[in-house]
């Protein structure tokens, strides 16, 4: 018996320390788990705090507008220029991004802005405006006259990540201050004094939310609501809440009250804009104001303070007069804690709102701009860098042509289909416009409708060019000046071609007639197709392709003879690029939308300089552009003469392809080069010549460029001579219809026609000059 | 070292070259005057079209650089001097979005680009100036040379030499 109680006992005994080596297990099993726990979520708050906290979209800048005296520029083009910079008119000015006008006359007080060559500092400037350019540009303060300035850049757009995350990153002290005293007034009271939670401001906010039987306050502290933010799902659970506590303690462990603060004003949601959402107070002050943060006043910091309780409820632009209770209510609160005086927040309270219009977007109004710019990136760097990490791009985008291509496309495309009874909305467009010397790409619409981000016609939109190519033709042949030259006569009577598989070529002109023996550069400026089609025959080729590469055109050409007629399929941005290279005078140079990149902290990452290459003698080029120059005086270009006086340089090609489906144009001026092209996207007939259609658009957009200056392009080894059109000889001014050609030295004909006088003319340049300058 | 020697040689004669540069060369001591604003357009009855332009003259009318530019230059010299050489192009690439036909600032910018090293670019930059200046044999004869410099820093002894002898020719004509 006693052995068997004894057994037992020693039995309950083990059971007793089984029992409580089970507890003893199970509390340091879960002390291990907690604390595992814990190191977890220690290693989230910072990993995440630490590492990179948010991917920042790039930024895209136009080009920023150079203020000098003698640059064209209206003065109402400035006033949309500064629109575009939300630049406020006031009065008078006292703070940066203000301005006052007076008809042609601005005061402004310019923003500082971090170029990719150094900071432009805040400048006091007034610009005067007088027929169409700036007459003078001064210092506002001094009066003397400044030389040079340059304005802060219009955003154009941004690269967002794919989960359309938007922000203005701050640093905490370009965070004003009155912001920050108001926010932690409203939000957290004992922000500098608590570890990341305070349990009294939890039990005054239960007691009072018991008192008004509903949810009147929230207990949370910054450092609570900035975990919730940042790490944590919108669920509402026990746990969450725990966790909350937990991340909030370890937040404040690890790092100082500023750098939470820095987070919070970052990372505080504010607003919704479509799929857009709008974090920081950074991007709220532009989403609401369309201002920097510092630009603010004292009532617009409160309401967006009184936001951060709920940018749905309180959205100004939805529920005014809750946004105006809650803001004043800031106000209030700022009084209370002396961080405002009393009639300081009485004048503040009879301010409006002061929200800025919604319907207008900031964002992305150049969208086919756009995707040019982000093509061209996307050869430097991977799409994640491009949404993520807060890159600034430069670009070349001039918002002043952006504009007037805009609304010369729209306008005409419209004319033009009810000109012709095509049925609404069927005609489409696209146009390139770049600077001559620089082949900076200034404006670029893909469609008829600029805002719409869909097909971009002018980089994708591949079409027959037919007449466009011709200019290349006609170089080859005057790159050999022995065989031909201006005054060539070439023949344009019928032709079969007939290929060594037996099939026939039969060209014909687009007047249906055929014109006989011409000087070469008629059948350039009437764009005879069978003298071209002879001419590119004896040329071969061959080398009318070699010629087409040099000039810009990378894609793979098929030697076909109709190629020489335009039986090529080109973007209306490829035709730019080749265009570009006759315009700059024989250069080739890529057409750039950017011209450099930099990185979130403002450090120069990339530049993408002007850079050439010289590909056509400047001479031979001089003469293929002026054949182009008699398209535009008298041949299939004329109508550009009615908007441009005589004295002004202007060439360009039209393109005309078979059954009228593609209307092209392709000008330019010693200034500005344009392509632009109007079809339909079913590549039906558009009843529509290269002059009827898309010369018109050309014209109305270039007539409205003011020219800097006069110039005409010049070369070295060219001379000018009289030449009788009829039959491509010696002429002089005395004779009828005698046109004035420049030629390669020594290749100009040597007989002369016989309308020419005796000795007594006097041969070559003399007699023009003498009516030059007399 | 010889090439960041050049170019501030090329800077210590900036100024000088930015007011154009004239067939006779500036009389004494005595700095040309430079006068604001370009020259008045050629206005006559007659289209100009396919017109000989204005440098075929026997004594070339260079235009003065506008004010907007001077100041451009000038900070481009400083950057330059700086050491700061991707700055000093942007800026000079700014002056030229002013006055794209002015060959002098093209030849500006061959000479930074060369002093970046960037020896073919700067060849090409200087053909460009030449060809914006078509009977300024003073400016094409510089080109010429730096286009010799170009090709030295590139090993291209031969092609420096045709090049030297091209800018010999031309000061000599």
């Amino acid at each position: 018996m006693a052995r068997r109680r004894k057994q037992r006992g020693r039995r309950k005994a083990r059971r007793k320390t089984a029992h409580r080596s089970i507890w003893l297990w199970l509390f340091a099993g879960l002390a291990v788990l907690l604390t595992g726990y814990i190191a977890y979520l220690d290693f989230q708050v910072r990993h995440q705090f630490t590492g990179k906290r948010w991917s920042l979209p790039a930024r895209v800048y136009a080009r920023p507008l150079e203020l000098y005296a003698g640059q064209s520029l209206s003065a109402d083009q400035f006033a949309a220029e500064l629109q575009a910079l939300h630049y406020h008119p006031v009065r008078s000015p006292r703070k940066p991004g203000e301005y006052s006008r007076n008809a042609g006359k601005f005061h402004l007080l310019s923003r500082p802005f971090d170029f990719w060559d150094g900071s432009e500092a805040a400048q006091n400037l007034r610009v005067t405006f007088a027929g169409g350019s700036i007459s003078r540009l001064e210092d506002g303060s001094s009066g003397t006259a400044s030389s040079l300035a340059r304005l802060d850049p219009v955003l154009v757009g941004s690269f967002y990540p794919s989960h359309n995350e938007d922000r203005v990153l701050l640093q905490l002290n370009e965070v004003p201050v009155a912001l920050t005293d108001a926010l932690i007034a409203v939000e957290d009271r004992g922000f500098y004094q608590h570890h990341g939670i305070a349990p009294l401001a939890i039990a005054r906010a239960m007691w009072a939310n018991i008192r008004a039987g509903g949810v009147v306050q929230g207990g949370s502290t910054l450092t609570q609501q900035l975990v919730k933010n940042f790490f944590l799902s919108s669920e509402r659970s026990l746990l969450r809440k725990v966790n909350e506590a937990i991340m909030a303690l370890l937040l404040e462990w690890h790092y100082d009250k500023d750098e939470i603060l820095e987070a919070y004003v970052n990372e505080v949601y504010l607003g919704q804009d479509g799929k857009r959402s709008i974090n920081g107070f950074g991007l709220a002050s532009y989403f609401y104001f369309e201002r920097p943060l510092s630009e603010l006043s004292v009532e617009q910091y409160a309401l967006l303070v009184g936001l951060v309780k709920g940018p749905s409820y309180y959205n100004p632009r939805r529920h005014p007069e809750r946004a105006l209770d809650r803001r004043n209510l800031v106000l209030d609160m700022m009084v209370q804690l002396e961080l405002l005086d009393v009639q300081e927040a009485e004048r503040a309270k009879q301010r409006g709102l002061g929200v800025s219009h919604p319907g207008r977007k900031a964002i992305n109004t150049f969208p086919a701009f756009l995707e040019l710019v982000r093509h061209q990136l996307q050869r430097d760097y991977r799409d994640e860098d491009i949404t993520s990490e807060g890159l600034s791009i430069f670009t070349t985008l001039d918002p002043q042509v952006q504009w007037q291509l805009e609304q010369v496309l729209a306008s005409r495309i419209k004319t033009l289909e009810s000109g012709r009874a095509i049925k609404a909305g069927k005609l489409e467009g696209a146009a390139v416009i770049t600077s001559v010397q620089g082949g900076e790409v200034l404006a670029l619409a893909g469609g008829r409708d600029p805002g719409f981000a869909g097909f971009n016609r002018a980089l994708n939109a591949r079409r027959q060019v037919g007449s466009l190519l011709k200019p290349a033709v006609y170089l080859t042949a005057l790159e050999q000046p022995r065989r031909y030259t201006l005054a060539t006569l070439l023949d344009d009577s019928p032709l079969i071609f007939t290929a060594r598989n037996g099939d026939t070529w039969e060209p014909r002109n687009y007047d249906k007639e055929f014109h006989g023996q011409v000087p070469l550069y008629q059948a350039l400026a009437h764009s005879y197709n069978v003298a071209t089609a002879r001419l590119g025959l004896a040329l071969g080729i061959d080398a009318v392709i070699g010629t087409l590469r040099r000039l810009g055109i990378a894609q793979h050409l098929n030697p076909y003879p109709s190629l020489v007629l335009g039986a090529v399929e080109l973007s209306p941005l490829q035709v730019t690029q080749m265009y570009q290279t006759f315009a700059s005078g024989g250069f080739r140079m890529p057409l750039r939308a950017i011209t450099a990149v930099l990185a979130a902290d403002k450090s120069p990452l990339q530049r993408y300089p002007l850079s050439v290459q010289s590909v056509i003698a400047p001479a031979a080029n001089l003469l293929v552009t002026s054949a182009m120059q008699f398209a535009v005086r008298e041949g299939t270009g004329r109508a550009i003469l009615q908007s441009f006086p005589a004295e002004r340089f202007v060439a360009g090609k039209t393109g005309t392809t078979d059954d009228l489906r593609d209307s092209w144009f392709a000008g330019f001026t010693d200034e500005r080069l344009g392509v632009v092209w109007i079809g339909r996207d079913d590549n039906q007939a558009t009843g529509l010549t290269g002059s009827s259609g898309a010369l018109l658009v050309w014209r109305d957009l270039f007539s409205q460029f003011k020219p800097a200056g006069w110039s005409q392009p010049a070369a070295e080894g060219i001379e000018y001579q009289w030449i009788d059109p009829v039959n491509g000889l010696l002429a002089d001014a005395g004779c009828a219809d005698a046109v004035q050609l420049p030629f390669i030295n020594g290749s100009a004909p040597l007989d002369t026609a016989p309308c020419k006088r005796g000795e007594s003319a006097a041969p070559g340049t003399v007699e023009w000059f003498k009516g030059l300058f007399k | 070292m010889k090439t960041l020697a050049g170019l501030i040689l090329c800077c210590v004669v900036m100024l000088l070259a930015v007011q154009g540069c004239s067939t006779t060369p500036s009389t004494g001591g005595s700095r040309p005057v430079i006068e604001k604003g370009s020259p008045a357009p050629v206005t006559s009855g007659r289209p100009a079209p396919v017109a000989p332009p204005r440098e075929q003259l026997e004594s070339p009318v260079v235009a003065p650089q506008p004010p907007a530019v001077l100041a451009l230059l000038e900070q481009a010299e400083q950057q330059a001097n700086a050491g700061d050489l991707g700055s000093s192009a942007a800026s000079l690439e700014r002056a030229i979005r002013i006055n794209p036909g002015s060959a002098v600032l093209w030849y500006h910018l061959a000479t930074v680009r060369l002093a970046q090293g960037e020896a073919l670019q700067a060849e090409q930059l200087a053909v460009k100036s030449s060809s914006l200046a078509p009977g300024n044999r003073i400016q094409q004869a510089r080109n010429w040379k730096l286009i010799a410099d170009a090709r030295r820093q590139r090993g291209d002894m031969k092609g420096a030499g045709a090049a030297e002898q091209r800018a010999r020719e031309l000061e000599h004509r």
